[in-house]
């Protein structure tokens, strides 16, 4: 009995030491992140009014019901395009983020901090900014830059593009909008990690007469696998939390095509007030992300990469 | 393992404590601050001294003119006839608007007063942010002084949550020039002429139908020009009225426009944009509201004079005659309002004739019925189409679903007019879902 109380008196004590060092953070998590996050589930089973002391009665699974009644399946296509956004910028994003690094890190680049404050120039700068830039560039007609380069200088296209009236057009750009704004994440993180890859590798390489290309293939990328794995569970995740891509580029539209689950939420609960099957649809989002994220997780436990 | 396992379950542990404290002390100071607050509402009221003036918090969406008459002559003038009442106005940004309106409401933090687009009234008072205004004093008087139209805007389940401040419609405006080139000299009476000039213009790489959107706003002036209905009159019932045989002929003709090239590209989120295309006279024509003018004239240094450059006329008549739609703003008091009393005596007060004519000297049209017919005489330049125009606009579905139901509208109407779908078969899908939302 006495050892286990000891312990728990220990741990008591060392709890009471780091408690004012964290009390800051618990409370901000517990107002900001875990309250809503409960709530969030509740009002999914409710039937919400936005006012203050209203009684809000419970309806059990109607909520997840009218997501997936839903006649125009918009539930089915804001995850279909979730899981299409991932396929195609996590790959190109993470091919460009190691690229990227990999020429900033040559000898033979000079002004290395500049090119590393271009590359994360994009992160820090507003959503909504880049978002107006990308919409000017991909403008309707012969007017829009992309349009002039392709259509008319280059002749690539057959026809000036109406780039966020259609479909694909409007993913396309959706997906360069993010790639360009966090590929520098990427391209930050393989820079610190290019500094502990050993120089004698690519010296033994170079005696045995490998190229740029082999030294990148055989060594580099092998080396950085760890770093890569983690680099790529964030451009997952990062992937699945679409918003500001979509709602700031298309609105969901055209027809709610473009949507995703956060910007359908969105628009289901600021614009229509259906807060209780918005919830739902966050709820659902929750345990999809949370499992896909646990099973990366315990994969790549069992590696012992790290 | 076992020790960063401990921790995080105590960090859990304590984070559960903070949030359910933290939700806790939220409601007890919910609960205790309203009677507190009630209270010197209630002494404010007995004894109405200027002292402890009452303060209305008032929120609107007035352009930058309309603003300063509201701030140089209605604030003072209402302040001089209530000086026990104070006029605290804020000017809102329209973009993400019904998203503060819904954070104020749920956050206790709406306004007293506030203007409102009226196709939000119904949705709000379904959701009890509204106070009933129809249980007010003086409220039949206040009926008995406006038009009928406007005034239903603010109905739900047969009670009143709004009066209507100002009203409004569009129509169709022609850039000179270019309707000169389509070979006509004043603007087309019927929608044969109009689509005759359109195709003459296509020749010329220029647009005639000005069709500003697939929306309600954009489309349902076409639509019920064209012979198409939405619902039945009293709002119950699509099937039968959006699938009738004349609303498909409607949808079908604006589809073979669309395929033909003659509705401008901004219809489908291309550019330039109405008022662009309208400026440089690549748009022959689009529908908009008093507006139009009422900005671009106040436009310093602007190279576009809109008096001069441009012609009025009324939606040119199809099958359904001409029709245009039913805009305009709408004065509620929030259920959550602390001063309801005083906010009504100054809804009361804003419709009676003297502010309305203020208001209508910087184009906003009057619900009022004796300052709309005073604003005939008031030598405003642009305002006669409008006044016109509303004797045969229709308003907008105004039911609580209406937001949910536009959205029903716009989908199927543009699944038809990207040739996804047949006009008939859109519509039918349509009338099944808006069906199923007005039971």
């Amino acid at each position: 009995m006495s050892p286990s109380k000891s312990r728990f008196a220990v741990g008591l004590r060392q709890w009471m030491a780091v408690l004012p060092y964290i009390a800051l953070g618990l409370i901000g998590t517990a107002v900001f992140v875990l309250y809503p996050m409960i709530k969030n589930v509740l009002i999914s089973f409710q039937n919400f009014s936005i006012m203050p002391n209203a009684t809000n009665a419970w309806v059990g699974f109607d909520n997840y019901a009218k997501v997936f009644e839903d006649p125009n399946g918009k539930f089915w296509i804001a995850l279909r395009n979730t899981f299409l956004n991932v396929v195609a910028t996590v790959p190109v994003n993470w091919f460009l983020a190691i690229l990227f690094a990999v020429l900033i890190n040559a000898k033979f680049v000079k002004y290395k901090i500049v090119f590393r404050t271009i590359y994360y120039l994009p992160i820090v700068t507003s959503w909504i900014i880049i978002a107006l830039l990308f919409k000017y560039l991909f403008a309707d007609g012969d007017g829009g830059f992309v349009n002039y380069i392709l259509h008319q200088k280059l002749g690539l296209l057959p026809k000036a593009i109406s780039w966020r009236s259609n479909y694909w057009s409007a993913m396309v750009m959706i997906w360069l909008f993010h790639i360009w704004k966090t590929v520098g994440w990427g391209v930050v993180i393989y820079l610190a990690a290019l500094q502990g890859v050993p120089k004698d590798l690519y010296e033994a390489a170079d005696i045995d007469g490998a190229n740029a290309g082999q030294r990148f293939w055989r060594i580099t990328i092998p080396l950085l696998k760890p770093i890569s794995v983690f680099v790529l569970i964030n451009l997952v995740n990062g992937a699945f939390g679409f918003f500001p891509q979509v709602y700031f580029i298309t609105k969901g539209g055209p027809m709610d095509q473009t949507q995703v689950i956060p910007s359908l939420i969105y628009t289901q609960a600021f614009e229509h007030l259906k807060f209780g099957p918005a919830a739902a649809m966050g709820f659902m989002m929750g345990i999809m992300v949370f499992l896909l994220t646990y099973s990366q997780m315990a994969k790549i436990g069992k590696q012992r990469m790290f | 393992m076992g020790i960063s396992m401990k921790a995080v379950g105590g960090v859990l542990a304590a984070a559960l404590a903070v949030s359910l404290t933290a939700c806790g002390s939220g409601n007890g100071g919910d609960s205790a601050s309203s009677p507190g607050a009630s209270a010197p509402s209630a002494s404010g009221t007995a004894a109405p001294a200027p002292k402890d003036r009452v303060k209305l918090e008032y929120w609107h969406t007035y352009s930058d003119q309309e603003e300063k008459v509201l701030t140089e002559k209605i604030k003072p003038a209402f302040e001089a006839a209530y000086p026990n009442i104070e006029l605290q106005l804020t000017r809102m940004p329209y973009e993400g608007l019904k998203q503060q309106v819904i954070a104020g409401v749920a956050g206790d933090a709406a306004p007293d007063l506030m203007r409102m687009d009226i196709v939000w009234v119904p949705e709000f008072a379904s959701q009890g942010a509204l106070a009933k205004l129809s249980d007010f004093e003086g409220f039949d008087e206040v009926k008995a002084n406006v038009f009928d139209g406007p005034l239903a805007t603010n109905l739900f389940n047969g009670e009143y949550y709004g009066v209507p401040v100002n009203t409004n419609t569009k129509v169709a405006i022609y850039n000179k020039k270019t309707l000169a080139e389509a070979g006509l000299a004043e603007a087309p009476k019927t929608m044969d002429e109009l689509v005759k000039a359109a195709e003459t213009l296509k020749g010329k790489g220029k647009f005639g139908l000005g069709v500003s959107g697939v929306n309600a706003w954009g489309l349902a002036p076409w639509f019920w020009s064209l012979g198409g209905q939405i619902t039945n009159a009293d709002y119950t019932k699509a099937d039968g009225y959006l699938n009738s045989p004349e609303s498909v002929k409607a949808l079908e003709t604006i589809v073979s426009w669309n395929q033909k090239g003659l509705i401008i590209p901004t219809m489908l989120g291309g550019e330039p944009g109405t008022w662009d295309g309208l400026k440089s006279g690549e748009y022959l024509m689009t529908d908009d509201g008093p507006w139009f003018y009422s900005i671009l004239m106040n436009e310093k240094d602007a190279k576009f004079d809109p008096m001069a450059e441009t012609m009025r006329g009324l939606m040119p008549a199809g099958a359904g005659g001409s029709r245009s739609v039913i805009g305009g703003e709408d004065l509620v008091v929030f259920a959550n309002s602390k001063h309801p009393k005083e906010a009504w005596t100054f809804a009361q007060w804003m419709m009676t004739e003297e502010p309305q004519k203020m208001m209508a000297e910087v184009g906003l049209i009057p619900s009022n019925k004796a300052a709309a017919e005073a604003m005939k005489s008031m030598d405003i330049p642009f305002v006669g189409e409008f006044v016109q125009q509303l004797e045969t606009a229709l308003p907008r579905t105004p039911i609580p679903q209406w937001g949910e139901m536009e959205g029903i509208f716009n989908l199927s109407f543009e699944k038809a007019i990207r040739g996804e779908k047949q006009p008939k078969e859109a519509l039918d899908e349509a009338v099944k879902q808006i069906d199923a939302l007005l039971k």
